[in-house]
């Protein structure tokens, strides 16, 4: 007989042979065993320098990665000799923001144990780390110690897993420094574990293991007090929570199965929650299961919930719902005096903040049909934090007088510029320092005891109201990459640099698949002063009576490959942002403003697209190449419409111009008779003085017929290469679309209209709603229509950039354009959908094969997605910035301008300056010394003011306010104040 | 969650904790069955399969006389090669419902088993001299008791090691392996490792391919591959396996030779002078 039994004696393998088995649990909630082999060696180097023992691996091609750790590591007090740090997992998970100093936190190992763990406690976190041993000058190293025979633990009956895992790191610790103690070396570096779990240190000091806990250590460093405000907040208290476990402040979160059974069953609602603007006590939350968005009102219903958060909700009973507030609520006001340091004793919801909500209350009782109460929510637990770093300034009123002098730590609110989030406590020893400064903080946690959440100090990024710092805090804030290009992205420019020319013969490769356009009459019209030229457009008459029209766009996708470093980094950035002072690029300055650049007098590459064209500008046919063109004059919007307008000019390029301009009209007019919206948004330009770059005055935009001479014809091929990429590519081709906005966002504009003005705004098709913005009219007011069409607009929906096959093809109608189907493309210097465009329209015109990259539709839907957000955020880094600079230029000094009411509060009102593109709040209690009483009659848009002033406010009325400079206490930021001076 | 495949290029270490030349351990028997013809059993890894021969025998085919015309084999859920005036080799995968982590029982026509079964069959029928036995059938009967990647391949080194217990003559040992790559389609990584004999988390990760050779040469004999992979990567994944499989094939020829050695040891063949020859 022979037995299946496997013979060991003579087989060697079963030494170095383990197995990993471990339990997980699906979605479904079935239980499921896992086996994994784990093979364990001896050759994973330990990577230090001054080791000769260990020989680092190669890979398939036979590269072999150099030792990463130092041989002369930094020494501290306690290791004079220098040393090599190994974190456990709680050390990362609470400080990662110290290890990512670039002042300490050299030659740290990470262990395969710590790793894994981390990336089971946080994603984001893991990534960081995993960034972080890419960087060459932090020499971060990764050791597997769960496949190396020495350090691989065997977990014991009973044991933990986190005990095990802690077993693991010491023995590493153990075995590196007997590892290390072989080397004949007078400086040995010690292998130190870092940990706070004090049970931890405990067994370290028993087994002889060097180990350090991160405050002891980070205490014996040079800037001590700095670094140790990075540690994050929840460790430090661990030990006395348990002293007052009664005093919560907040209802407890339901279990994650509650939730998702909840959620299944219908009974509860998923979505993100979001807070309004004018008020941090409202959020609301739009959930698939209703139409209208969920109101979520109160701190005790919001329950620790922040902007951004996806959160489970649940509807409260019906006697409890309450209509959205038309009160401004700003929680400075409110809890102004709130001191940092003790929340015991308190009530969650303070005296004033209950009084605010009983207003409301009391409203929802006597308010007639249109405020009717809506549907209300209580948040009862939160799925996924989406907390990221926040920007913001100590208050300066929850700061002793004490501490701005010692050393003392001391609890101090930090006042996030983002107003819908909430205060943020924050504990420090550099307060006097930190006074003034614009500083970058990360939330920890959010206890149920603690009225507001609890973070930690990331760094400073400089005075307040200092352009830099600003500057700096406006693109954290919208979360723009803004650090110089990294070497591996700088590597893939072309090396010749400025020098690159295009190759003078034909026969060069770069000439394969190109048309030579250099012979035509070619130029380009942009913004003064614009030096990353995307587009250039010529037109010439045919011998039939056509016209040729050809509009070039800089062939960027000849320089920027797919998925290599700098094609990454730009998918990474999406979009360039412009501030008013300064340019975030997506692509390095080389190609931006040089080679790629449509510069004139000089040969570019170009990816054209030419048309013929009738005299009514219907399109006879169409045709798209890669081709050579060198431009003959770069013009300015201005520049060109004078030239149009000088009869004496009679050359062939003026010619071509005139002829573009002509095609131009009737395009526009076809579009504006299919039902294309004319939206408006008020858009304002800020002057610097050439020498300081300060601001010193703000002008309007002007709109001139050569501005939407280009603006047509970048429709015309951005709808054109739509139509052929669809063609080509049905699944995978990158569109944009922009959904028809539904009915009810206009509900509150039409009733507006209606009752204040009589006037009907019709909405069932963009030609309905074009056709009533137009009617819309003062004769005496000729920016009403203006400031309706900005009102308009932000009922809209906002475009967006999908892959065509998720979407049917009626949805990729693009509303305000009126345009069937459309992409962007005329603009790859400065956005990346339009480089994948190009990417997919070269292999739709066969002139190369697509890459990999460009058809997986899961990579096309994620880049979809990314660039959404970053083409959102640009917009609003914009405003910012002008808004920003707007204030800077009122410095000073006092204006008197007219403005209109846009927005009506039971106690304040927002008006719009049309002069500076702003929007300014003025609340009643800042008309007169004592706040006048007023009457808000919701139904008529009116509020009537009595006592200390007697005054009506109508929506849509005219008013002169002055305007000066002040800085918003709540923010920090400087803004425009706006006083009312009277009605007209 | 343990790490994923993305972890490689931090210390050129795969998840279970081998290179990417690494295959990995691999243990067999032959002649586990004392009652069949020939019967093996194969683990790479914790990939588990276990196989019984039958045959050649006379073929089940009715009116065999006229040769060729004949209707199907005996058994329909089996995948049937013939081989031109030779053998036919059937080939019948049973996998159990037990050997997969959600304890999913695979029917014996599902596209997948059928499709497994065809390409053990053919790649056999390719290597066997059936010629010599014509109008009969070798009967493969594979049961998969555990499964974790690479299984294809084990399946095809099983039914090798059981034809050779069965004494079915070959050109050379019927050998089989995977090799994958570092990343996946898109990533666009120049710099992607080939990988040798993946796991079941490789495999779900990364593009694969399985690669049968005569022997150690390079004589392809079976080449599946049914992930997206870049063209350029393809030649270093089949360099990569076409070296594994002789790896392989040194192993099962140890085993073999383990196995006749133990027999003439215990006198259950005499140590003749064909056999003795180059055994021990």
């Amino acid at each position: 007989m022979t037995s299946l039994k496997r013979p060991t004696a003579n087989d060697q393998s079963h030494l170095n042979l383990s197995s990993k088995v471990y339990v997980r649990s699906t979605k479904s909630g079935k239980v499921q065993k896992i086996v994994r082999e784990v093979y364990l060696r001896q050759d994973i180097p330990c990577s230090s320098q001054i080791c000769s023992n260990c020989r680092p691996p190669a890979n398939a091609a036979g590269q072999v990665s150099p030792p990463v750790l130092s041989d002369k590591p930094a020494g501290t007090k306690a290791f004079p000799q220098g040393h090599y740090l190994v974190p456990d997992t709680n050390a990362l998970l609470n400080a990662m923001d110290l290890f990512e100093q670039s002042s300490a936190f050299f030659d740290v190992i990470i262990l395969q144990t710590v790793l894994e763990e981390l990336r089971n406690r946080s994603l984001p976190l893991y990534n960081r780390l995993i960034g972080l041993t890419k960087s060459e000058d932090k020499r971060f190293y990764v050791f597997f110690n769960e496949f190396r025979l020495e350090t691989y633990v065997a977990r014991e009956q009973d044991e933990s897993i986190n005990d095990r895992n802690d077993r693991a790191v010491r023995q590493a610790v153990q075995w590196y420094n007997m590892h290390l103690a072989q080397v004949k070396s007078k400086r040995l570096p010690t292998v130190v574990m870092l940990t706070d779990d004090k049970g931890n240190i405990e067994k370290a000091k028993q087994d002889k293991v060097p180990a350090v806990t991160l405050r002891d250590y980070v205490g014996g460093l040079e800037d001590a007090d700095r670094l140790l405000d990075m540690i994050a907040e929840s460790r430090e208290r661990g030990i006395s929570r348990d002293k007052k476990a009664a005093d919560f402040l907040y209802p407890e979160y339901f279990t994650m199965s509650k939730m998702m059974t909840g959620v299944k069953g219908g009974m509860l609602h998923q979505g993100i929650f979001n807070v309004s603007p004018y008020n941090y006590l409202e959020g609301s939350i739009k959930v698939p299961a209703f139409p209208k968005a969920l109101l979520i009102l109160g701190r005790d219903n919001i329950n620790r919930a922040v902007d951004g958060d996806v959160v489970v909700v649940e509807v409260l009973p019906k006697d409890q719902w309450k209509e959205p507030s038309t009160k401004i609520i700003e929680e400075e006001a409110i809890t102004k005096n709130e001191n940092a340091d003790g929340d015991e004793g308190e009530d969650l919801v303070t005296e004033k903040e209950r009084r605010a909500l009983q207003e409301e209350v009391k409203k929802t009782h006597t308010s007639s049909s249109e405020g009717r109460p809506q549907p209300t929510a209580k948040v009862v637990g939160i799925i996924k934090r989406n907390w990221r770093q926040y920007v913001g300034h100590i208050d300066q009123s929850s700061v002793g007088s004490a501490a701005k002098s010692g050393r003392k730590q001391d609890t101090v609110f930090l006042i996030p510029m983002d107003k819908k989030v909430p205060k943020i406590k924050l504990r420090t020893r550099q307060v006097g320092e930190l006074l003034g400064k614009r500083i970058l903080v990360t939330i920890d946690a959010w206890d149920r005891e603690s009225r507001h959440p609890v973070g930690h100090f990331v760094r400073s990024l400089g005075e307040l109201e200092t352009k830099a710092a600003e500057t700096e805090a406006l693109l954290l804030e919208h979360d723009v990459q803004y650090r110089p290009f990294p070497k591996t992205v700088l590597d893939c420019l072309p090396k010749e640099g400025h020098d690159w020319k295009v190759p003078a013969s034909t026969d060069d490769p770069g000439w394969k698949g190109r048309e030579d356009l250099r012979g035509l009459l070619i130029c380009s019209i942009d913004p003064v002063g614009c030096q990353d030229i995307d587009d250039a457009l010529h037109a010439r008459a045919l011998p039939n009576g056509n016209f040729e029209v050809g509009v070039h766009i800089a062939d960027v996708s000849h320089f920027v490959k797919p998925s290599n470093a700098m094609d990454n980094e730009a998918s990474i950035r999406g979009t360039t942002v412009y501030l008013v002072d300064k340019r975030i690029d997506m692509l390095p300055m080389l190609l931006g403003t040089d080679l790629c650049s449509l510069k004139p007098y000089v040969e570019r590459y170009a990816f054209s697209v030419l048309w013929e064209l009738n005299q009514s500008a219907d399109i006879v046919n169409v045709r798209f190449t890669k081709s050579v063109i060198k431009s003959r004059e770069a013009f300015s919007y201005e520049q060109a419409q004078i030239r149009i307008d000088d009869d004496s000019q009679q050359d062939d390029l003026t010619k071509g111009m005139r002829t573009l301009l002509m095609l131009s009209k009737k395009l526009k007019q076809k579009r504006m008779d299919a039902g294309a919206l004319s939206l408006s948004s008020p858009e304002v330009k800020v002057q610097m003085e050439s020498e300081t770059s300060d601001p010193i005055d703000v002008k309007t935009k002007e709109l001139l017929d050569t501005n939407s001479l280009v603006e047509e014809f970048m429709l015309l091929a951005n709808i054109s290469v739509a139509g052929k990429i669809y063609e080509a590519f049905p699944q995978t081709a990158i569109l944009r679309r922009h959904a028809a906005p539904p009915k009810t966002n206009f509900d509150e504009l039409a009733n507006q209209l209606k009752v204040k003005r009589g006037l009907e705004l019709h909405v069932d098709s963009s030609r309905a709603v074009a056709d009533s913005l137009d009617a819309c009219r003062d004769p005496k007011e000729p920016f009403f229509n203006t400031l309706i069409r900005i009102m308009a607009t932000r009922c809209m929906m906002s475009a967006e950039y999908f892959c065509a096959g998720t979407q049917a093809y009626p949805e990729f109608r693009h509303y305000g354009l009126a345009s069937e189907i459309y992409t962007h493309f005329t603009s790859p210097i400065r956005r990346y959908a339009d480089l994948c465009a190009h990417r997919q329209l070269a292999a739709a015109i066969d002139y190369e094969p697509m890459h990999p990259s460009v058809r997986s539709r899961g990579k096309l839907e994620a880049v979809c997605k990314n660039i959404n957000v970053r083409h959102r955020n640009a917009q609003l880094a914009g405003r910012a910035s002008i808004a920003y600079y707007v204030g800077q230029s009122l410095k000073g000094r006092v204006a008197e301008e007219e403005g209109f009411v846009m927005k009506i509060f039971s106690n304040g009102f927002v008006i719009l300056v049309p002069r500076f593109g702003i929007e300014g709040l003025i609340r009643l209690r800042d008309l007169a010394e004592t706040e006048p009483e007023s009457v808000y009659d919701a139904e008529n848009y009116t509020l009537k003011l009595s006592g200390s002033r007697d005054l009506t406010v109508e929506l849509f009325q005219k008013v002169v306010v002055r305007i000066s400079d002040a800085k918003d206490e709540a923010t920090g930021k400087r803004g425009a104040k706006m006083e009312l001076v009277k009605v007209i | 969650m343990p790490l994923d495949t993305s972890t490689y290029n931090l210390a050129l270490l795969r998840v279970d904790g081998r290179r990417w030349n690494d295959l990995r351990r691999l243990h067999g028997q032959i002649r586990t069955q004392a009652a069949a013809d020939g019967s093996s059993y194969l683990e790479m890894g914790n990939t588990k399969v276990m196989c019984v021969v039958t045959g050649p025998s006379e073929s089940a085919r009715r009116g065999g006389a006229g040769g060729g015309a004949g209707g199907p084999a005996a058994s329909s859920s089996s995948s049937t090669a013939t081989t031109p005036n030779g053998a036919e080799i059937a080939v019948t995968i049973v996998t159990g419902g037990f050997s997969t982590v959600d304890r999913k029982k695979r029917s014996r026509t599902d596209k997948r088993v059928q499709e497994l079964q065809a390409g053990v069959a053919k790649a056999l029928a390719g290597a066997l001299h059936a010629h010599l036995y014509p109008r009969s059938t070798i009967a493969v009967s594979l049961h998969v008791l555990s499964q974790d990647g690479s299984l294809l391949a084990c399946l095809v080194n099983a039914s090798t090691l059981a034809l050779v217990d069965a004494g079915v003559p070959m050109t050379d040992y019927l050998v089989a392996c995977t090799a994958g790559s570092t990343s996946g389609h898109g990533a666009g990584d120049e710099g992607a490792d080939p990988l040798l004999d993946l796991n079941g988390q490789e495999e779900q990760e990364l593009p694969f391919l399985t690669l049968g050779t005569l022997g150690a040469t390079d004589r392809v004999a079976l080449l599946v591959c049914e992930s997206r992979v870049q063209v350029g990567r393809l030649e270093g994944m089949m360099a990569v396996a076409a070296d594994g499989c002789g790896h392989i094939r040194a192993a099962l020829d140890r085993i073999v030779r383990d196995k006749g050695a133990q027999m003439v040891r215990e006198g259950a063949i005499a140590k003749g002078e064909s056999i003795g020859m180059d055994l021990d």
